[in-house]
């Protein structure tokens, strides 16, 4: 018989709901709802290929209460991917030295989140001024 | 020196993390627009006049050989990665057989991004 008996701290199953974890799963989670758009983008490629009907019941869904409340709740859910993804980023990335000196972190995410506050204003203005 | 890179050498894990990066960028970059513009502003008509979304429209868009580039990018990178981020909050949350959690997410995007490459060929040029 085996006389070890290793001490398991005891963790509720559902950890991960409860802080400090709770903000870990709602940035993981932020990350779905970048696969969850992708999936309405790919429902509409799949409408676009079976043919102009098709295409008319898609667009009818993306006008439809449901849709715009979904995409209402995909923005907020990505726009805090967004935060998070830079707040993490200069965890992941190498060291960046300016003059000698290593950029602090807040600053990274700080520039970084404007930088990609602006692309996103950009493609916007630039598909409002094509269609116009 | 031991890690997961000298145990297990032949590793296709830095693929998954380069697509979950790339998706995360892009999204991260580029996301609140498209969804802004797909999802809110053209099924509304704000600022985008009906004719974004008619079926012509959409059609010389995933012809166009950069609208089939910029569609397969956005939905494949997308779908990684949530995959990336879905299987590891699975895997701590010990919600099933890895296998099981891994054909689930990867094996969604996996899916999903042959299935997009399929469809772009299928609507032609």
């Amino acid at each position: 018989m085996n006389e070890s008996r290793p001490y398991r701290r005891p963790q509720p199953g559902n950890w991960w709901a409860k802080p400090p974890y709770r903000a870990y799963t709602a940035r993981e989670l932020s990350g779905v709802a970048v696969a969850i758009y992708g999936g309405v983008l790919f429902a509409g490629l799949v409408s676009l290929a079976r043919g102009p009907e098709n295409w008319a019941g898609y667009v009818g869904f993306l006008k439809s209460p449901t849709s715009l409340a979904l995409h209402v709740l995909l923005l907020a859910a990505v726009v805090y991917h967004v935060i998070t993804w830079f707040q993490t980023l200069p965890k992941t990335m190498p060291k960046l030295i300016v003059n000698g000196e290593a950029v602090p972190a807040k600053k990274i995410t700080g520039l970084a989140t404007l930088l990609a506050g602006a692309t996103s204003l950009a493609l916007v203005l630039v598909v409002l001024g094509v269609t116009r | 020196m031991s890690g997961p890179a000298r145990d297990n050498p032949r590793s296709i894990s830095p693929i998954f993390w380069l697509l979950f990066g790339a998706g995360g960028m892009v999204s991260a970059l580029f996301g609140p627009a498209l969804i802004l513009i797909t999802g809110l502003l053209a099924p509304t008509g704000t600022g985008i006049p009906e004719s974004f979304l008619s079926y012509d429209h959409a059609l010389a868009f995933a012809r166009n050989p950069i609208g089939k580039l910029v569609l397969l990018a956005v939905i494949a990178l997308f779908f990684w990665h949530g995959a990336e981020r879905l299987f590891l909050t699975l895997k701590d949350m010990k919600a099933g057989p890895s296998l099981v959690l891994k054909l689930g997410t990867y094996g969604v995007a996996a899916a999903v991004t042959l299935a997009t490459i399929g469809l772009l060929l299928a609507i032609g040029f």
